[in-house]
């Protein structure tokens, strides 16, 4: 695996910040207007173009840069930072490492070279409608009739679903849990938005009826891929959090600088200063926390599970404390809807949501330490 | 790991194994043995001559005599110069081998005095005390708060005037750590009282056997006496003993003050951390048979995720931070980190044993636990209140406005 020197990381770090920083005022005007659609088509094929970052962490034989978590986690921070409408989340931390962990040479060839590119949008059906990753509790199936096999269900919070090119889908079949590979045309899919809390990002249920489909990986392997997916997804949701949450701080902070009442500055009252305080204590530790685990991703993976699981919860809540006290700090005007406050409120609950809330997060951090 | 760190673990194991002997599945703190006493704080109050004083300053010096007692630490004063990378690995490897707990002697005297002395010592100074220290030959304390400067360290009373030969120090110093073991300690006095507080002060290292000192003890709510009040009356100090300029003490605290913040955010040789690791704490829910409670497991969840986040902060602070380079202020969000998760965790634990952290019922492993819910509110107090420490967050490293235009200081200056 390829590594980046800290200052390579650093550089990384400023051409993607660079490149979404002058666009991050359309980004957040758009996600105001209602029905604007969640993913900005031509700024995804640009970063590409020009930064070429989709491909970071894919191996390098299917035509990625072969990086890994370390390396990624900084270009998802900058688009959490941003609320960039890209679907990096989906197309490469969900379809790619599903891809990966199904070691199927065949889809991997005929994906990932896309994926990397910026040609090919890409997403994994999961859950279902209470949108836990349980999957005994997913009722999608797969059936084979003659030498083609077909799915039928439902599969909900989609991420990205309604623009996705592929449709990788969780299916059970009589060997048990299989990733499948839809296209985005293919007959039997239907796709609806679901409306949801977070301006920034859409989420679609998404229909099978008798959908063709084709195996990735082995017959029955579906657990596995789930697991490595919820791995790389707890790292990317944390970096988008980290990244985010970094904003909201520097967000209060400027304000409290500026803002005057009683002739003086907010900021220089204490019950002010230790707000920002302690929003800071929280993000410092977990931005650290987050940085080891993507680390322990290339050099201890077998630390990764745990540390995955433990910087999700922590980043998660860390990010809603800061959105939320971010919006407190600014007053009346955090409460706005011309103010970016709340669109950083809402993905912060969205976040801390998705892979099932806090309840399930803290119960996976014990499996995963086996108590 | 490489090479070069391979060789350094070799010799570390060479250095363990001819001076220490591993812990065995006999000495091992195993969950149901021996006391389960979780503490923070010493019940018994230690005198400086006791064999387990003598042990510590044996294990400090056979450490320092083999090169391994200041891993990183000049070559000039006996240190190796070596990564902090390397001293996690010592620590590491040191873990598993039964040693004496020499804990508290490096948190005052190795973490919080050395480093401040070999920043504004002469070089004579270092020369002086720097080994000394870290062989165990000198224990030191910190003599900084005072009955009416706490938080307002600035305004401290206690004076020293300069006779022409010698300082005469009078005053009374308070919360001193471990001053009844100590050989020296790090004294701040007002050497200037007609001038802006904070340039004023003067710093210097005196005997703690000078004539005129008497330390009295001061006894904990715990029940325990680890730290003094210590009062000073016409005390000589020579002036080869003042650490930095006349009136320049201010700057000499801060390095202290810095260093105190980010080791008690970092210290993990306490004894708590021995309890409040998964395992331990595994063991905790099923003695009480929580193991499949939801609210139990959500609360031992939580302290081991937060005891994870501030284990990476602190190794991300220590691999910026080297030996004698002071930490910046960012180490403050490390102690505060600490205080609360232990703080809360000491609630948790309470919330889980119920009536058992009440009275000893004589079960192993809960009344115990009441020690430590008895050492928290420190935490939150003792090296920077958790206000102090939020203020200098946020003045700066946040950037915010300092709060002081408009008001004026207890002691009349601006």
């Amino acid at each position: 695996m390829n590594v980046c020197s800290e200052q390579e990381l650093d550089d990384l770090r400023m051409s993607v910040r660079g490149f979404l920083s002058v666009r991050q005022g359309e980004f957040l005007e758009r996600a105001k207007t209602w029905d604007a659609p969640k993913i900005d088509l031509p700024c995804w094929q640009r970063i590409s173009t020009e930064l070429d970052v989709q491909g970071l962490a894919i191996p390098e034989e299917y035509g990625g840069h072969g990086y890994g978590l370390p390396e990624l986690r900084i270009v998802l921070e900058e688009c959490g930072r941003s609320l960039a409408p890209l679907p990096f989340l989906s197309t490469v931390v969900m379809a790619a490492t599903a891809l990966i962990a199904s070691s199927d040479d065949e889809a991997c060839d005929r994906y990932l070279p896309e994926i990397a590119s910026g040609r090919l949008i890409a997403t994994l059906a999961a859950v279902e409608k209470s949108g836990r990753w349980t999957p005994a509790e997913w009722e999608t199936r797969a059936d084979k009739c003659d030498d083609q096999w077909l799915i039928t269900g439902t599969k909900y919070f989609v991420l990205d679903g309604a623009g996705a090119d592929l449709c990788l889908v969780l299916a059970h079949t009589p060997a048990g849990l299989t990733l499948f590979e839809v296209e985005g045309r293919a007959p039997g899919l239907q796709c609806g938005d679901m409306s949801g809390l977070d301006l920034t990002r859409g989420y679609a249920r998404v229909y099978f009826a008798n959908t063709p489909a084709r195996v990735v990986g082995p017959l029955g392997e579906g657990m596995a891929i789930v697991e490595n997916v919820l791995e790389n997804l707890r790292i990317g949701l944390a970096a988008e959090a980290v990244g985010a949450a970094e904003r909201c701080l520097e967000m209060s902070v400027d304000y409290a600088k500026i803002r005057f009442q009683f002739g003086r500055a907010i900021g220089s009252f204490q019950a002010v200063k230790h707000l920002c305080a302690d929003m800071f204590v929280q993000f410092e530790g977990a931005r650290a926390l987050l940085a080891e685990a993507a680390l322990a991703g290339r050099d201890q993976p077998e630390k990764l599970p745990v540390l995955a699981a433990a910087s999700f919860v922590e980043c998660s809540r860390m990010f809603f404390f800061v959105a939320r006290e971010n919006i407190h700090l600014h007053g009346g005007i955090g409460f706005t809807w011309e103010h970016d406050a709340h669109l950083y409120f809402r993905r912060a609950k969205t976040t801390e949501l998705v892979l099932g809330g806090p309840v399930v997060d803290y119960e996976a951090v014990l499996t995963k330490l086996g108590v | 790991m490489t090479t070069e760190l391979e060789a350094f673990a070799d010799e570390v194991r060479e250095f363990l194994d001819s001076n220490a002997k591993r812990r065995t599945a006999e000495n091992r703190k195993v969950w149901g043995q021996g006391s389960d006493q979780v503490t923070i704080f010493r019940r018994e109050r230690e005198s400086r001559r006791s064999p387990e004083m003598r042990a510590r300053r044996e294990w400090l010096r056979a450490r320092f005599d083999s090169g391994l007692g200041w891993i990183c630490g000049p070559i000039e004063h006996g240190g190796r110069d070596l990564s902090s990378a390397h001293e996690i690995l010592y620590e590491t490897i040191e873990s598993e081998y039964d040693v004496p707990d020499t804990s508290h002697l490096r948190m005052v005297g190795l973490n919080l005095v050395a480093p401040t002395i070999l920043a504004h010592g002469t070089l004579r100074q270092c020369t002086q005390f720097i080994r000394p220290l870290f062989r165990g030959e000198l224990i030191a304390c910190q003599l900084f708060s005072e009955p009416g400067a706490g938080s307002d360290l600035a305004g401290l009373q206690t004076r020293a005037r300069f006779d022409g030969t010698d300082w005469i120090v009078n005053g009374q110093k308070v919360w001193t750590s471990i001053a009844h073991c100590s050989d020296i300690g790090e004294l701040l006095c007002r050497t200037d009282p007609a001038v802006a507080k904070h340039n004023g002060i003067t710093a210097f290292l005196v005997d703690m056997d000078t004539p005129g000192i008497d330390v009295r003890p001061l006894r904990q709510m715990n029940g325990g006496a680890e730290f003094n009040e210590v009062y000073f009356t016409d005390v000589r100090v020579p002036d080869s003993r003042r650490l930095g300029p006349v009136n320049g003490g201010w700057p000499v605290a801060l390095t202290t003050l810095m260093n105190e913040r980010s080791s008690v955010g970092a210290e993990d040789s306490l004894a708590v951390n021995g309890a409040l690791n998964i395992e331990w704490l595994t063991q905790l829910l099923d003695s009480l048979e929580l193991r499949a409670n939801p609210a139990a497991r959500r609360r031992i969840a939580e302290i081991y995720v937060r005891r994870t986040t501030l284990d990476q902060l602190n190794a991300q602070l220590r691999r910026t931070v080297r030996s004698g380079r002071t930490p910046g202020p960012e180490a403050s969000a490390g102690k505060l980190l600490n205080s609360r998760n232990v703080t809360e965790a000491a609630e948790s634990i309470s919330e889980l044993l119920g009536p058992q952290m009440i009275a000893d019922n004589g079960a192993w492993g809960t009344y115990g636990w009441s020690e430590l819910l008895l050492c928290t509110p420190a935490l939150r107090l003792l090296g920077g209140t958790d206000e102090i420490l939020k203020n200098i967050i946020a003045e700066r490293v946040l950037g915010l406005p300092k709060e002081s235009s408009g008001g004026v200081a207890r002691d009349g200056s601006r």
